[in-house]
């Protein structure tokens, strides 16, 4: 064990050093145990239910794969939809409502297609977590 | 400027007569479930450990509500101690650690630097002479309180453990060359500082 001392700094070293002993209050030791009894006689804590929480896990992860690859599904028919709507403006303008209707129909299906994904995600993320909550298997 | 001067230092252990072997006898009773064994332990650091929180916060009830949250994680962690380091070592190195963010989350009230007073130069009587020390001796210590956080730590820790840059430096789990430029770093920023209170021949012990 080593201790530095520069000779230049006496001064200092004799004024830091100097202690202001204090001595703890006569209930310490007392408060210190009564708090370690506390902390002993508490229960455990209860360790995070993995075996519930896994399946949940997985299908919220699942479920987000799913959303992300419905999402580049979607994109990717967006671009090759406006592709088509070009190619469309240049047909003869009788053809063009036929177009029309087709995309308004696919719209309509692809939000009843996903209002109906956020509900049955919404059910299923409720009643897990009832499920957990409650303890039962 | 002269090479720094290496002496040998006594333990805080050495120095307050405590056994090793004390505490772990305790520690092993305690992990056997006999609780009232980590009384033996309060007792005999209760002491550095309320101080090593004063000098940290200055201020007594706070000091000892830090120190007992610190024995209560020492009891929280106490299988975790291997014995190939002195308990106390480890002690103080859980206590720095928990003073340390302590104090992050709720500061010690301390003054800026710039603010602290210089004792008026009294050389008229005895009284006043003793009264211009302690003056001094407080203005070294406030503007020590007001040196950012990693300056005032080390110097904390290396007065606290007598000059001892070793367990000053496994107190802040800190290398020691860490260590021994912090404590450089912030003599010189006190240095820079209290340039007048510092040069200051001290009479009074001539």
């Amino acid at each position: 064990m080593t201790r530095l001392i520069e000779p230049e700094d006496d001064e200092m070293n004799r004024i830091l050093s100097r202690k202001e002993e204090i001595l703890p209050s006569s209930g310490f030791t007392a408060s210190v145990m009564d708090a370690v009894r506390r902390e002993a006689a508490a229960p455990p804590p209860i360790p995070f239910p993995w075996k519930r929480a896994l399946p949940v896990l997985v299908a919220g992860g699942f479920v987000l794969v799913m959303v992300f690859v419905t999402l580049v599904v979607a994109i990717a028919q967006a671009i090759r939809s406006s592709a088509t709507a070009q190619f469309s403006m240049s047909l003869p303008s009788m053809l063009a409502p036929i177009f029309a209707l087709q995309g308004l129909q696919r719209n309509l299906g692809d939000a009843a297609g996903w209002s109906v994904l956020a509900l049955l995600v919404a059910f299923v993320s409720a009643k897990l977590s009832m499920r957990l909550a409650t303890g039962r298997a | 400027m002269q090479p720094p001067v290496i002496v040998s230092c006594p333990t805080i252990e050495a120095e307050s007569g405590v056994s090793a072997s004390d505490d772990q006898s305790d520690v092993e009773r305690v992990l056997a479930g006999d609780i009232s064994a980590f009384e033996g332990i309060v007792r005999r650091w209760q002491g550095p450990l309320v101080n090593l929180a004063y000098r940290f916060c200055h201020d007594r009830g706070r000091a000892e509500e830090m120190a007992q949250e610190a024995f209560l994680r020492a009891y929280r962690a106490l299988a975790q101690w291997r014995k190939d380091a002195v308990f106390s070592t480890w002690l103080f190195a859980l206590a720095t650690n928990l003073y340390r963010s302590e104090l992050r989350r709720i500061p010690a009230r301390t003054v800026s630097i710039e603010d602290i007073p210089e004792p008026a130069d009294a050389r008229v009587s005895d009284r006043a002479l003793e009264e211009s020390t302690d003056d001094r001796d407080l203005a070294v210590r406030r503007a020590v309180g007001a040196l950012p956080s990693k300056y005032r730590e080390a110097l904390i820790l290396f007065y606290f453990h007598d000059m001892d840059v070793t367990t000053a430096a496994r107190s802040l789990g800190l290398p020691e060359g860490t260590v021994k430029a912090r404590l450089f770093r912030g003599r010189e920023i006190l240095r820079s500082k209290l340039p007048q209170l510092l040069a200051v021949p001290r009479l009074k012990e001539a």
